[in-house]
């Protein structure tokens, strides 16, 4: 460390000036200064000369095995290097953060494929115990319920009516999907409802495409058999950004039940008012019957419809689609992961990469500036403890 | 003293320690007073400094200079890890040499037992700018490197331990 310079007193600069022309040998210098240099230099210490032979056999050796080169301690392993050694740890703790955070919610092209599988999943496993089987076998069942007549009163008529069987339970669901894609791009993703619905085995029952130039907006009310909205649901949110996606259920099984139960009464009816018909013995007792048979009829077909309503709230889910075009341009990620999701996906890493850079200077800049103090401080400490084991030598 | 070098592991390193293991040894005895230590101090400077070639800067003052830095601090971290000065006031090799080297006789032999005895009698800081400028011929920019202070005050420093070693050598017995 070099302290400020000032200038030398005279006395001291000529004394320093005949100490250096007597250290010289010089002609002139003072002969007392002179004589005190030669009896100092007399009285150097001088090496032993096996000291100085080991000594030369270390440095060709180069203080290791033969042929080692000069080594030099990794920058952080010196004392200085220990504030970039916990710097270098915090950054790589970052980096595993960074890398956490952008494979966790930065992919775009993922992004709906997961959220609507995680939809799919959880609705799947929430309806799991009570959704309706295949549509062609709830589709039967209330005819089955109808046509035997020794199923139970109370059971809605399950395949092969056993009372071993548990009821099927009838559930009646409906879907509300929001989709905000760019304003551009109403059309196509109307289209896409229209032609996933299709795809699904559904219909649209109505629908409504508003678009301009700049703007547009598209509602849907669509009926997908139940089995296979899930699927449904997971590539309609494909289409576009999904701005919400509302799920509810109502079990309807009473209803299904109390429906086959009146169809069964009107048969049950049908079969008595026949077994009477053959009975009757006169006209009017004939032409009364008949016309019973005839209203009974009537009320077994209106039966079976009240019926086959309800097995359709069970078939065939409601989903109501509104579609808004409010999305930025870019969101669209039409299901694959193209360079447009990935040049999205880079630019939130790098946002995210940077806001923690941000946070982790905050942080590690008082660190630094706490560890340079303490570096200095430990410097000047084992300066002072130096100087002082100098002090105390005799 | 003149040592061989064969095969010098590093041309620079090599002549920096052929010029200056005498110097370092002698600076290193001054400061410790036992030869052991002061052979170790020697060794264990010059192996820092072999180490460390990377760290020499030029820009703050010589090679030799940089040396007698790494030589001052090994000999410092020795006394503080011995926690004890060294036992020896007068080395006996010096002494029994002292005789052989005079120049006419009694006189001379007297002479430098009292100069001997006065460089014993010196503070410690006195003892070890006598041996940078006389032993080592250091310059006094080059002390005021190893010394980490300004050339004016090593300058100072240096005039003050000539000017009390000369009052200690004319002081009587």
């Amino acid at each position: 460390m070099r302290r400020r310079d000032l200038p030398l007193d005279p006395e001291v600069q000529r004394g320093l000036r005949e100490l250096d022309a007597a250290l010289a040998a010089e002609p002139a210098a003072d002969p007392d200064l002179a004589l005190l240099v030669a009896d100092v230099r007399a009285a150097r210490p001088e090496a032993d000369p096996a000291f100085l032979a080991a000594l030369d056999a270390k440095v060709h050796a180069g203080f290791a095995a033969p042929g080692a080169a000069p080594r030099r301690r990794a920058a952080w392993l010196r004392p200085g290097g220990v504030l970039f050694l916990g710097a270098g740890g915090s950054l790589a703790a970052l980096l595993v953060v960074v890398i956490a955070l952008a494979g966790g919610g930065g992919g775009t092209g993922g992004e709906h494929g997961r959220g609507s599988a995680s939809v799919s999943s959880s609705t799947a496993s929430a309806l799991s115990s009570e959704s309706a089987s295949s549509p062609e076998s709830a589709a039967a069942a209330p005819q089955q319920a109808a046509e035997d007549s020794s199923a139970s009163k109370s059971a809605p008529a399950p395949a092969g009516g056993t009372e071993t069987v548990a009821p099927q339970r009838r559930v009646e669901r409906s879907v509300s999907l929001a989709l905000t894609p760019p304003p551009d791009e109403v059309q196509d993703v109307a289209d896409g409802v229209v032609r996933e619905t299709q795809a699904a085995g559904g219909y649209v029952a109505s629908s409504s495409v508003a678009t301009s130039d700049d703007q547009g907006s598209a509602h849907f009310v669509l009926r997908i058999p139940s089995a296979h909205l899930d699927d449904a649901l997971a590539r309609l949110s494909k289409l576009a950004h999904v701005g919400s996606l509302t799920q509810a259920s109502q079990d309807i099984t009473a209803t299904f039940t109390s429906a086959a139960e009146r169809l069964a009464d009107a048969r049950a009816e049908r079969t008595s008012l026949l077994r009477a018909l053959g009975r009757a013995t006169t006209d009017r007792q004939i032409a009364t019957l008949k016309a019973r048979l005839a209203e009974n009829r009537s009320e077994i077909s209106r039966r079976k419809g009240d019926l086959a309503a309800v097995a359709r709230r069970a078939d065939l889910a409601t989903v109501q689609v509104d579609v808004q075009g409010t999305g930025r341009a870019g969101q669209h990620t039409g299901g694959g992961w193209t360079p447009g999701d990935a040049l999205h996906d880079a630019g939130r890493v790098l946002e995210v990469s940077g806001g923690i850079a941000v946070v982790a200077g905050a942080v590690l800049a008082p660190l630094a500036v706490l560890a340079a103090l303490a570096l200095a401080a430990r410097g000047a400490a084992r300066r002072r403890r130096r100087e002082t084991a100098l002090d105390q030598a005799i | 003293m003149e040592l061989s070098t064969t095969e010098p592991t590093n041309a620079r390193f090599d002549a920096l320690y052929r010029e200056n293991a005498s110097d370092v040894f002698a600076y290193a005895m001054t400061l410790l007073r036992d030869r052991a230590a002061a052979e170790d101090v020697t060794a264990a400077a010059f192996e820092r400094a072999y180490r460390r070639q990377a760290s020499y800067d030029a820009r703050r003052g010589t090679r030799r200079a940089w040396l007698f830095g790494i030589a001052r601090n090994a000999a410092l971290d020795e006394l503080r890890r011995r926690r004890r000065s060294a036992a020896l006031l007068v080395d006996p090799e010096d002494a029994s040499g002292a005789g052989s080297s005079g120049d006419d006789g009694g006189e001379a032999a007297v002479r430098r037992a009292a100069v001997r005895a006065a460089l014993a009698g010196l503070d410690p800081r006195d003892r070890e700018l006598v041996a940078l400028k006389f032993h080592a011929g250091l310059s006094n920019a080059e002390i005021a490197r190893v010394l980490g202070v300004s050339e004016s005050n090593a300058g100072t420093r240096v005039h003050r331990a000539v000017t009390r070693l000369r009052k200690a050598c004319h002081a009587p017995s």
